[in-house]
């Protein structure tokens, strides 16, 4: 048996891609030093659990802080986070929690802490986190172009937590959350990352945009 | 080719650069035009009358408006794959380079054989579309030739669109469509409230009406007031400005469809980014500020070149510096259009008379031209324009009160130009498209909109409201309660009023049809639709042949189906109708304005959804082995399955379909393929009530499937027909893993939570898609057990051990997997699943692992024969939404005595699901042992027999088997079951009939030993 195990971040073949609109001066097609106005970037993979339960029950809600160490978020269209957990408001009994710690540790501490009924499930295969960084204006542009929801009154993020919302991102599906320096974050499904990433670059080409991540995460 | 000079250009004064001069050509000639110019004005600058030749009888036209309203200018612009046909020349902004020509008019724009003698006249009667349908049919082919070529309605370019187009989804506060004055104060308060607020205009500056204005506003021209105006307006944050920008649909909801002009008014290769934006607009509230219309007065030849809206003339003058003639004959039955006679004496040019329908007006405009020493005809009208290409001189009578008969003598005025004003009217078309009903206000004479089910009002003209005072107050007053009503503000205006000049307006007369000494069917043509060759006589003839309502005579004459949708013409063609039927126009009513307000292109609508992001592709983990392998494609779903996987042959070229296919098959029998299944629909279910839950939507029973144990199941829509099927695992206590099939997995997922939410809420179960969370690699054949071996050294995969449908948790190539032994081949199987990041890795993990059984990669053609050898079906091929268990001869799968029932059972014993001959599921061996039946045959006994045949079922899956050694297929036939033996006849579309034997649907190990090999 090999003890070499790979693995495949669901966005890496499309890392180092970009799109850059051509632009002329003086009726030429030039290509100075390429600009990007939007970085699109892999992150890390990590842990992904998909958390559903009664947030009216005390036990589940006092259990999730236990473990955690953040609130478990009620208000629709909210996250909470910590250096180590964001735990993302899905739906009214469906949270996204996304760890830096172990998968399997967590898994078991939640079940211990927790009770009645309840659903763990582990998605980590099946999604990866995007960062999206650039200018307001370029930013603002991409997700009015990719969703139908209303970005306009979120606001800005702070350290704790922040606006999120699990919506229609172009043909595909993506949770969108903003964070504190500005950038966003998407979370997107495994099997439609390539068809994601060809948007973004789409998308994103008239501010020059780029795909990054980092190998062997 | 000599340079045409702008012999129509006016020195100084207007909005557009005159040193900014810019080339264009119009029909092939060099041309020159100035920065602000559009094509039309430019056209009008450059002395050219004829712009095109009218749709049904060729007449010669010229540019008659200054916008949207514009019916004759529509010309064809640039060349080759980036030309645009249809477009207006009086909305196209001149750029270097730009090329244009009419689209109308053949043989050419200046002779045409049409307009001789009024040929075509006579051939095309109103409603002769509908006249030559009905008979005789034969002749409809002539008639269409000529009516295409005549018609002449643009060219669409032939290549591939190389501009790019996409969709912008914004949310308002407010908005406000137009940017005149209503709109500019309406858009400037609700900004100052703190709302979110759009602005939107179609012309490539704000300012409306104002733009071409001489009116003073806060002691500046207005033409510099909006300057100031727009530059506070940019000066708030929440406030987006968007000119170039038609609002083209106002939908439910408050959503507005708007199309922005990014890079049409630059020229084509300076264009960058998208050439065109459609803005998706959700607003809270909407404020229309759309303006309004001038109305055109119809008259005998009122389509000569050189008859023009007064409005019109007064736009290229003052805003254009283009003087569109020298001697001038204003025809008007109001005020306002006494300020085109000042505009044209102090652009320097001659006012031969003023000709008024009215007898006694009086008022400030009046003497503004009697002191200027202008001739006023009073109680006079231009009966009639004479010229061919533009217009020579009017003939001028007078009239009566009531404005229906000629009273007097007529006397020709020699004239270049008849500048022509009917009265207003609002452009209500936005309001309209809400399903507002139009109401008639004789105050305005014309149509105001009605009362609207959406949360927006109108302001300023579109709401009839003309005095600029008025329109600033009415817009103020809009835009402070439209930010109020969506939580902005106290609904009160903050700004002060700006002092304008101006003065009272004596009453207008309603004249909508001008008299001639003839009658209206008898006169020389007095065009009320220019764009359609719609005529005053026609509608008098469509009302004489029985036609009452509007919506009836729009469609009979074509009244308004331009793409200028009659913005001109509709209020006179129903006013003519109204007197035609001896009633009010209020009685009349008018027809219902739709979306688009003007033409909007495809590619816009389209967006960025094209090519490859037409629709998403999905990609599981192994998918760029596939690609590197050489894999055909195949799509289920969104999906990106492999088909198969050609090799070269040893002898050249690269297998075919079936011999790769008949290889994948082979070596699964004889040794061990793997196939991706990372596809299948997988769904985690959790909770207490879960195995009741799922018994329920199965037919067969979950609640004593022990941990570590796999079933097959069968679901049921309500009337009791297979709708998907798979194979559901019991995970550990109240927790189960639910399998899909590939192209069914949302629709699950969506019905397990509509029968959880809607019918159930009371049982406690949560469902969780993890499709894509594992990545499946199935290995299949009597080696597949030593190959996982080889990877896998803590599951006891022992046969006993490790039964049939049984699934176990271990490490396969290193990775945490879980693995169930279930067959979709009838061979031994394995379907290994890991996390999908180690998708590619297991996947590579079991091709070296099998490299000594030579394992071959399969794709769904060779799983889809595989399967059928073994008779299972594939839920969508083998079922159409029409199949019960019994039908599929799959008894066995339904329950029949749980507690519970399950969701379809009741149907079941419909007695359309008990009758005898239904098409039931069998194998047909065909005689001929190559003959691959089509699948989707029809399905006959007797073959003799005459047309139409008796069809008693079909084929359902049909493939040659390279195990079998001979073709056979799957179908559904009447009573098949019982029919065991017989032999049936597929006649297929190419007179052969192919004959079959009914036999099982099993071909292949009927006894199904093979999964249990050791």
């Amino acid at each position: 048996m090999s003890n070499n195990i790979s693995m495949e971040t669901p966005l890496m073949h499309a890392y180092g891609n970009f799109s850059h609109h051509e632009y002329s001066a003086g009726g030429e097609i030039a290509f100075g030093e390429l600009l990007f106005d939007l970085v699109v970037k892999e992150m890390p993979l990590c842990s992904h659990l998909n958390i559903r339960g009664d947030a009216g029950d005390d036990a589940f809600c006092a259990g999730i802080l236990q473990v955690l160490g953040i609130a478990l978020p009620t208000q629709p269209g909210h996250y909470h986070t910590s250096r180590t957990h964001s735990l993302y408001w899905l739906g009214p009994d469906d949270w996204l929690l996304v760890s830096r710690a172990d998968s399997i540790d967590l898994q078991a501490q939640l079940r211990a802490a927790l009770s009645g009924h309840l659903s763990i499930v582990d998605v980590a295969g099946g999604q990866t986190i995007i960062n999206l960084r650039g200018s307001a204006v370029a930013l603002n542009t991409l997700l009015k172009k990719s969703s139908l929801y209303d970005f306009g009154g979120w606001g800005t993020a702070v350290e704790g937590g922040g606006r999120c919302v699990q919506t229609t991102f172009a043909k595909a599906s993506a949770v969108v959350a903003n964070r504190p320096d500005g950038s966003y974050e998407l979370v997107v499904r495994r099997t439609f990352a390539d068809y994601i990433a060809r948007w973004l670059l789409d998308a994103g080409s008239e501010f020059g945009c780029r795909i990054e991540g980092e190998l062997g995460a | 080719m000599t340079q045409i000079q702008q012999i129509n250009r006016l020195a100084g004064g207007a909005r557009v650069d005159s040193d900014g001069v810019i080339n264009f050509t119009y029909n092939g000639r060099p041309m020159q035009g100035v920065s602000g110019d559009t094509l039309a004005s430019a056209l009008l600058a450059n002395g050219v009358d004829v712009v095109g030749r009218s749709f049904k009888y060729g007449r010669a036209r010229g540019i008659v408006g200054h916008g949207a309203e514009e019916p004759n200018a529509i010309m064809q612009i640039g060349s080759g794959a980036s030309s645009v046909p249809n477009l207006k020349a009086t909305q196209v902004e001149l750029y270097e380079g730009l090329e244009s020509a009419p689209v109308n008019g053949w043989p050419s724009v200046d002779f045409d054989l049409m307009s001789i003698a009024g040929f075509f006249s006579r051939l095309m009667p109103p409603g002769f579309y509908y006249k030559t349908f009905m008979y005789p049919a034969k002749l409809w082919m002539t008639y269409e030739h000529f009516i295409r070529r005549a018609a002449g309605l643009g060219r669409s370019p032939v290549g591939d669109d190389p501009d790019s187009y996409d969709k912008l989804n914004q949310h308002a506060d407010v908005l406000v469509i137009g940017a005149g004055p209503a709109g500019l104060m309406a858009a400037r308060e609700a900004a100052r409230a703190g709302a979110r607020v759009m602005i939107v205009d179609e012309q490539s500056e704000f300012g409306g009406s104002l733009l071409a204005s001489t009116q003073t506003i806060e002691n500046r021209s207005a033409s510099a007031w909006v300057d100031l105006m727009v530059a506070e307006l940019k000066t708030f944050a929440n406030l987006q400005m968007l000119p170039r920008s038609t609002a083209f649909g106002y939908y439910d909801h408050n959503f507005i469809g708007i199309l922005e002009r990014r890079s049409d008014h630059l020229s084509l290769s300076a264009a960058t980014g998208s050439r065109q934006r459609l803005h998706r607009v959700r607003a809270k509230r909407v404020v229309l500020a759309t303006g309004a219309f001038e109305r055109p007065l119809v008259f005998a030849h009122n389509d000569i070149p050189g008859v023009m809206q007064a409005s019109s003339v007064s736009t290229y003058v003052n805003r254009y510096g283009v003087a569109p003639g020298s001697r001038m004959v204003l025809f008007t039955c109001n005020d306002s259009a006494y300020q085109t006679a000042l505009d044209w004496h102090g652009a320097g040019r001659t006012v031969v008379a003023i000709v008024d329908s009215r007898a006694e007006p009086n008022g400030a405009m009046l003497a503004a031209v009697e002191a200027l020493g202008m001739e006023v005809m009073l109680g006079c009208a231009v009966i009639e324009a004479q010229g061919g290409k533009r217009v020579k001189r009017a003939l001028v009578a007078p009239i009566n009160a009531q404005g229906t008969e000629v009273v007097g003598s007529v006397q020709r005025i020699a004239c270049d130009l008849i500048a022509c004003s009917g009265g207003w009217s609002p452009a209500i078309h936005l309001s309209s498209h809400t399903g507002a009903k139009p109401q008639w206000d004789e105050a305005i004479v014309g149509f105001k909109p009605g009362t609207s089910t959406q949360q927006e009002c109108s302001a300023g003209a579109c709401a009839g409201t003309y005095r600029l005072s008025e329109c600033f107050a009415e817009g103020a007053q809009a835009g402070a309660q439209a930010a109020h009503k969506s939580g902005f503000g106290s609904g009160v205006g903050l700004f002060p009023q700006p002092p304008v000049e101006e003065h009272d307006e004596y009453p207008q007369q309603a004249l909508f049809l001008v008299p001639h000494t003839q009658r209206s069917t008898r006169a020389p043509s007095q065009f009320v639709d220019m764009q359609l060759d719609v005529t005053a006589g026609s509608i008098e003839i469509a009302v004489r042949e029985g036609f009452e309502s509007i919506e009836h005579i729009k469609r009979y004459t074509a009244l308004g189906f331009g793409t200028d949708q009659g913005k001109l013409g509709n209020i006179n063609g129903m006013a003519i109708l109204a007197k035609a039927l001896g009633q009010s126009m209020a009685e009349t009513g008018t027809t219902i304005f739709r979306p688009a307000y003007t033409p909007t292109t495809f590619g816009a609508i389209a967006g960025r959804d094209i090519g490859e992001l037409f629709d998403p592709q999905r990609h599981t983990a192994m998918h760029r082995w596939h690609l590197a392998r050489g894999a055909e494609f195949e799509d289920v779903g969104q999906w990106k399955r492999p088909w198969y996987y050609p090799r070269s042959r040893a002898s050249g070229g690269v297998e075919s379909l079936r011999e790769a296919v008949d290889r994948e098959c082979l070596a699964v029998r004889n040794s061990v393929g793997i196939l991706d299944a990372s596809t299948l629909g997988k769904i985690d279910i959790q909770g207490p009530d879960t195995a009741e839950f799922i018994t329920r939507m199965y037919t067969n029973s979950y609640l004593k499937l022990a941990p570590g144990k796999c079933r097959y199941g069968v679901m049921l829509k309500e009337d009791g027909m297979i709708f998907d099927d798979g194979v559901c695992a019991c995970l550990g206590d109240n927790h189960y893993l639910m399998y899909t099939t590939t192209g069914g997995a949302a629709g699950v997922l969506a019905w397990l939570e509509l029968w959880q939410q809607t019918e159930w809420p009371d049982m406690q179960v949560y469902f969780t898609s993890v499709t894509d969370h594992w990545s499946t690699a199935t290995i299949s054949g009597p080696n597949a057990r030593r190959v996982l071996a080889k990877v896998c050294d803590d599951i006891d995969l022992d046969r006993q051990a490790f039964g049939f449908m049984d699934w176990r948790d271990g490490t396969v190539a290193g990775v945490a997997a879980r693995v169930f032994r279930i067959s979709f081949t009838g061979e031994l199987s394995y379907e290994i699943n890991v996390p999908a990041h180690y998708g590619r890795h297991l996947w590579e993990a079991l091709i070296a692992a099998g490299e000594a059984f030579d394992i071959t990669p399969y794709g769904t053609e060779s799983m889809h024969v595989l399967r059928a050898e073994k008779g299972f079906i594939i839920v969508g091929q083998d079922t159409d939404g029409s199949m019960t268990p019994a039908d599929m001869n799959m008894d066995w799968v339904v329950a029949k005595n749980k507690t519970f029932s399950f969701i379809g059972k009741r149907s079941l014993q419909r007695s359309d699901a008990l009758r005898d001959q239904r098409k039931q599921f069998v194998g047909l061996k065909p005689l001929n042992p190559n003959d691959v039946l089509p699948e989707g045959a029809q399905v006959v006994f007797d073959p003799q027999q005459p047309i139409p045949m008796s069809m008693q079922g079909h084929v359902t899956s049909s493939y040659y088997s390279a195990n079998l050694g001979h073709a056979f297929a799957l179908a559904v036939i009447k009573g098949g079951i019982n029919r065991m033996g017989q032999v049936v006849h597929c006649p297929l579309a190419d007179g052969r009939i192919l004959a079959a034997e009914i036999v099982s649907s099993v071909f292949y190990d009927p006894e199904g030993a093979r999964q249990h090999v050791e």
